[in-house]
């Protein structure tokens, strides 16, 4: 049971959640960003001003040292827009952002000193050169030298497992290579805040989940790097994050500890396949209270699956299985349905609402 | 330094990652040489009395303008279109994302292609030598400081192409401009003095003008630097002046690209 709930400044539901470090590594007060449209040819002409898209509005946060904190949003979110504002390359138009105590408008490069994105476009590595080249380049960019620099570059190949790939030409690794390369060049500078932007999108899932687990051990503790995560994909931020922000439509709605907000927002929700589908006793139980929000979802050989949120979760699921089998109606299987980001985005929402 | 240099680095290693295309551009230089040669020991009766002041040779003079074009060229045009790979390729979100200054970044994107220019222009002056142009080899370190001149003061042209680049994803019209102007007005083919009535006062607004009345008479007449104290003099003002213009301009389009979110679009 999640023990405290308040409404933040930006009106987002915050769960007390457990503390890494007290002092916070990236603060967000406010933050606010819109950007021009694509104006037609008339408007052009007309002189008047173009219209603008709202791409954050009043986004305030605290991610503490050490925390892996997600960033979990639907395309066109406001993700990206974040992570670019933090990496210095966005202007808000109102409100700040302090990043291990400098402020992203007065002080960029000492912002870009202590914070590095992790660039996951394959494209912004250099193709025509070897993955110890790319990052001899971008260890003299981040003022590492000689000795120093072959050290540190070495340490990171290694970490990424990517020393014997290291002198081939970038245009001959695969794609998961190419991601591992670009967290290592990033690296380099031994960031203390590390900005991941959907890291996981082009890889297949067995790749993508051995790069979880790379991000997660080898990153974020090895490193002891606060890491961002940006993704639409509950599962990967439920797995890796100490803690979740759920951005919808540029407004941050929801943050919390992962498990108290998966548990809220996600785990009572359950998929059990039932014969009959008796109607009259799935009524029963929506009127009792145990069930909520049932959807028969396919019949296959006269069994039924629906979901159906179930107060109490596993109590509620006994309580369930119990009362099915009172009024004959077997039950085959019951299983936590998991949650996708639309399921998430919907019942966050909700609660927002009712906040 | 280390950075503009690290960076002209990375992209020698990537076009000499194209082996046969880079043999490729320096044999051509060879080649066309030959039919240069050619024209304008044809004209030289012509143009002898013209280019007087300027080398006795219509060969020496015409390849050491076509030279100093070349040079020209790759310094208007090699940060615009170092910026434009840089945002097409995506390198250029995790260029600006490193503490890297501004001018360490733009010297490090156009660098590599004006020390190749330079390099070329080197490779067409020997063979061209070697094909009997009267070159002044003596004076060859006097004329560096002359060349690197002509690249600094094309540089804020770059800049501010550059810059359009940077907010509005076009190069405008103003490297066309130069460069026609150049070659028609800068005195490649002909010296500036030949140009006939009014169009000939345009001339003194191009610094390639000024490079090419310094740099001839080092180079072709094995005259010292200080004969040409005066063209150096108005490049060096034309550099000070165009250069903190371009800047401002540069810092403008950069804010102007953070605000409107374009900086790594393409």
């Amino acid at each position: 049971m999640i023990e405290q709930s308040t409404i933040t400044s930006a009106g987002a539901i915050a769960f007390v959640t457990p503390v890494v470090s007290s002092s916070p590594a990236v603060v967000l007060r406010g933050l606010t960003k819109s950007f021009p449209k694509q104006r037609g040819w008339r408007a052009m002409f007309s002189g008047k001003a173009p219209e603008s898209v709202r791409a954050l509005t009043d986004v305030s946060c605290e991610v503490r040292s050490g925390e892996f904190f997600g960033l979990l949003g639907e395309n066109g979110a406001g993700k990206t827009t974040l992570f670019k504002i933090l990496a210095t390359l966005v202007t808000p138009d109102s409100g700040s952002a302090i990043v291990g105590g400098h402020d992203v408008l007065k002080s960029p490069s000492r912002v870009r000193e202590v914070l590095a994105p992790v660039i996951a476009d394959e494209r912004s590595l250099h193709w025509r050169l070897s993955g110890r080249e790319n990052m001899r380049l971008f260890a003299a960019l981040h003022g590492l030298r000689g000795a120093e620099a072959t050290r540190r570059i070495d340490e990171l190949l290694g970490l990424v497992n990517l020393v014997t790939a290291a002198d081939r030409l970038v245009s001959g690794y695969s794609s998961g290579m190419k991601q591992r390369l670009l967290v290592a060049r990033t690296l380099l500078a031994r960031p203390s805040v590390l900005l991941l932007d959907e890291p996981t999108r082009s890889l297949d899932p067995i790749s993508a989940r051995s790069f979880r687990q790379f991000l997660r051990e080898d990153v974020a503790l090895a490193q002891g790097c606060t890491v961002l995560l940006a993704t639409h994909n509950a599962e990967e931020a439920f797995e890796l994050c100490d803690r979740v922000g759920v951005l919808h439509r540029g407004r941050l709605v929801a943050t919390g500890a992962t498990p108290e907000l998966a548990r809220e927002v996600g785990e009572d929700r359950f998929a059990i396949w039932i014969r009959p589908a008796d109607q009259s006793a799935i009524d029963t139980l929506v009127a009792r209270g145990v069930v909520r929000q049932v959807a028969v979802m396919e019949d296959v050989d006269g069994w039924s699956r629906i979901e159906c949120d179930l107060r109490g979760g596993l109590d509620g699921a006994a309580e369930a299985i119990a009362f099915f089998a009172l009024r004959g109606v077997s039950v085959a299987r019951c299983e936590p349905v998991k949650l996708s980001l639309a399921d998430l985005l919907e019942r966050v929402l909700a609660r927002h609402a009712n906040a | 330094m280390h950075k503009a240099w690290a960076l002209v680095r990375a992209n020698w290693l990537a076009a000499t990652s194209y082996k046969l295309s880079f043999m490729f551009s320096f044999g051509s230089l060879i080649v066309s040489i030959v039919p240069i040669f050619f024209i304008s020991g044809a004209l030289q009766k012509t143009m002898a009395d013209v280019i007087k002041g300027q080398g006795d040779q219509y060969f020496a003079f015409l390849v050491l303008g076509l030279i100093a074009l070349n040079v020209v060229s790759s310094a208007v045009n090699a940060l615009p279109s170092g910026l434009q790979t840089a945002t097409s390729t995506g390198t250029l979100e995790a260029l600006l994302a490193t503490p890297t200054s501004l001018s360490a970044l733009l010297a490090g994107l156009s660098g590599y292609e004006v020390l190749l220019a330079l390099l070329r222009g080197f490779v067409m002056l020997v063979a061209a030598g070697l094909l009997g142009a009267h070159v002044a080899w003596l004076r060859l370190g006097a004329s560096i400081p002359i060349i690197a001149l002509v690249v600094l003061a094309h540089l804020p042209i770059a800049i501010v192409t550059a810059a359009m680049v940077l907010a509005f994803r076009t190069r405008g019209p103003l490297p066309q401009i130069v460069m026609l102007a150049s070659t028609f007005l800068g005195g490649v083919y002909y010296p500036t003095t030949a140009i006939p009535g009014w169009i000939e006062s345009l001339s003194a607004f191009l610094p390639l003008t000024y490079g090419l009345n310094a740099l001839r008479p080092v180079l072709l007449e094995g005259r010292p630097l200080t004969a040409v104290w005066r063209d150096v003099s108005i490049l060096i003002a034309f550099t000070v002046v165009t250069m903190a213009a371009s800047a401002v301009a540069f810092r403008a389009a950069l804010g102007y690209a953070r605000r409107v979110g374009n900086l790594a679009q393409y």
